[in-house]
């Protein structure tokens, strides 16, 4: 920003500058010898050039006329220049005739138009060339934040497929379902089921798709199941679901997320362990998603990366920009909420 | 020998037990679901063996070693915590990973000793920052008091241990340790040299060239205990 401004100001002096000396130089002097007149005239007129055009490039910016469309923006920016050059050149009579005490040349209406309508011409280039430059600018701006866009994009699949499937939990789970196939076997194929489902869920590739909501909360579901085994009791599950936003697509392993996480910070650390709610509903045009846990957002544990909530954030971004939020709130004591707001699509794959 | 087993899970527990049922020189004396449990079984039953799970509620299994005087012998069980067993500058006697495969149970457990009956410390748990060390103390060549902190000596390692050097004293072999003066207390089996200095007083080297320097008394003493 001060490089940009800097250039900018450099810009509007060696230009206006360049323009008044030129200027002062053929008409003035080879005319007229170096009159005061002529010198203060001509360096008064430097002097508020450069403020009337700044004074139409903070207009521009904050009418964003860069914004409209091409016929509404001359409408605007070609009376804007007459008006500067009609200010320019009351200006410039107004300081030769209070130095001089007569009008001299500009007592000719014609030489007042002709002034008038070079001015036009000079203002008219100076917007030319403003707004070429900025548009140029502009550009490459856009172009670095798509790259830096893809760049984040690329690393946000590449955490996703690395979170995919929590270790910890899976050695747990597959020690539990060993010592489950001699006290209760039917059980044991159960659970082996559910792992299996989660892990089908886990390899789907395209993390971009999205799924519908019903199918994540099914994984969910097997999940839950397979931990309540682990917690047994320490493990109370709510879940608060509304029937209209089961067809609702979300990208896969985002709920889930925010249920392991609930779980390792909620339950895992609490002797007896907690209450776990899930809820989705429709809030206005948006998805709402909420996990609530026992625990407090003022102690992290140490070692916790959070990388599970900067990740899930990313996904969120790169596939809806800013119109999704990932928000962590204690709406009481003891208790921590991650609720996702996320614009509603139905979702086109079952 | 006795064991305790120490896991949040029942599961888990139970896997435990049924996978040592095959070894009879086991005896599982108890089950702890978590450390605050474990710390009165362990006052009770004076395992000589605990399976230790890291992670579980409240306090984990490295705090709960770091609450006990005197540490027995422990195999780690743990599903997968690369990062905990990272932390392990010295490794503890063994650690296995859940589903634990009974080959390398069987290997663990054959590197376990009965406890001797003794009144000396054996082992302590050393932690600092992240990592952390099951140090035996005949390795612990010198203990410096630091307040009512301790600092320990041992391989290249200085940690600070928040017990006193009065209260350690207490349950160190009073052949092997030697109280050098009011701050140290040395182990004799890791001196290297003595220097006699002005007026007889005798500066020790101890192992890795740090040096103990005693005052005229305890150089007197230094000397009838190695009959110098």
């Amino acid at each position: 920003m001060k490089v940009k401004n800097a250039q900018y100001w450099t810009c509007q002096i060696v230009g206006w500058g360049a323009y008044s000396f030129g200027a002062g130089l053929s008409t003035g002097v080879i005319a007229n010898g170096w009159r005061r007149s002529v010198v203060i005239g001509y360096l008064l007129f430097f002097l508020y050039s450069i403020g009337l055009t700044h004074l139409l490039r903070s207009q521009i910016h904050r009418r964003k006329w860069t914004s409209l469309s091409l016929p509404k923006a001359l409408l605007r920016l070609v009376p804007a220049n007459m008006l500067i050059a009609a200010v320019q050149s009351a200006l410039v009579v107004s300081v030769y005739t209070g130095i001089e005490g007569h009008l001299g040349e500009w007592s000719q209406a014609s030489s007042i138009a002709y002034m008038f309508i070079g001015l036009s011409v000079v203002d008219t280039i100076w917007t030319i060339l403003y707004l070429a430059i900025t548009t140029f600018r502009h550009s490459r701006e856009v172009q670095r934040r798509e790259m830096q866009m893809k760049l984040a994009l690329s690393n946000a699949e590449l955490r996703a497929l690395e979170a995919q499937v929590n270790p910890h939990f899976l050695f747990n789970c597959l020690n539990s379902i060993r010592g489950m196939i001699s006290e209760d076997s039917a059980q044991a194929q159960d659970m082996i089921t559910r792992l299996a489902n989660i892990l089908r869920y886990n390899l789907q590739k395209d993390r971009h798709h999205t799924v519908p909501l019903a199918s994540e909360l099914e994984a969910v579901s097997d999940y839950l199941a397979l931990e309540s085994i682990r917690f047994e009791d320490r493990l109370r599950v709510h879940v608060e679901v509304d029937h209209a936003v089961g067809q609702s697509a979300v990208p896969p392993m985002l709920l889930q997320t925010l249920v392991e996480n609930a779980i390792k910070h909620g339950v895992e650390e609490l002797p007896s362990g907690g209450d776990l709610f899930i809820r989705a509903s429709l809030e206005g045009d948006a998805l709402r998603m909420e996990v609530e846990n026992p625990g407090n957002l003022r102690d992290p544990r140490p070692g916790s990366t959070q990388i599970g909530l900067t990740n899930a954030r990313e996904r969120l971004r790169v596939l809806y920009g800013d119109r999704a939020s990932l928000q962590l709130r204690s709406p009481r004591v003891g208790r921590v909420t991650a609720t996702i707001l996320m614009p509603t699509t139905l979702s086109s794959s079952a | 020998m006795k064991a305790l087993i120490i896991d949040d899970e029942r599961m888990a527990r139970q896997e435990l037990r049924r996978l040592l049922a095959a070894h009879s020189e086991i005896e599982i004396a108890g089950e702890a679901r978590m450390a605050e449990e474990a710390l009165n079984l362990i006052g009770h039953i004076e395992p000589d063996v605990l399976f230790l799970d890291i992670r579980m509620p409240g306090m984990s299994g490295f705090d709960l070693l770091e609450r006990l005087d005197d540490v027995p012998q422990v195999i780690f069980t743990t599903a997968y915590d690369e990062y905990a067993l990272k932390a392990f500058e010295v490794s503890a006697l063994d650690y296995l990973v859940k589903p634990v495969v009974p080959a390398r149970l069987a290997a663990a457990v054959a590197k376990l000793r009965p406890r001797k009956v003794r009144s000396t410390l054996e082992r302590v748990f050393v932690k600092e920052g992240e990592r952390c060390w099951l140090v035996r103390v005949v390795d612990i060549f010198l203990l410096e008091s630091e307040g009512n902190f301790t600092r320990l000596y041992f391989a290249n390692e200085r940690v600070l241990i928040p017990r006193s050097l009065a209260a350690l004293q207490e349950r160190l072999d009073p052949d092997v340790f030697f109280r050098a003066g009011r701050r140290q207390i040395l182990n004799l089996k890791w001196v290297q040299c003595v220097n006699v200095g002005v007026g007889g007083n005798l500066s020790v080297t101890l192992h890795g060239g740090k040096t103990v320097e005693m005052s005229r008394r305890q150089s007197a003493r230094f000397r009838e205990v190695l009959s110098l």
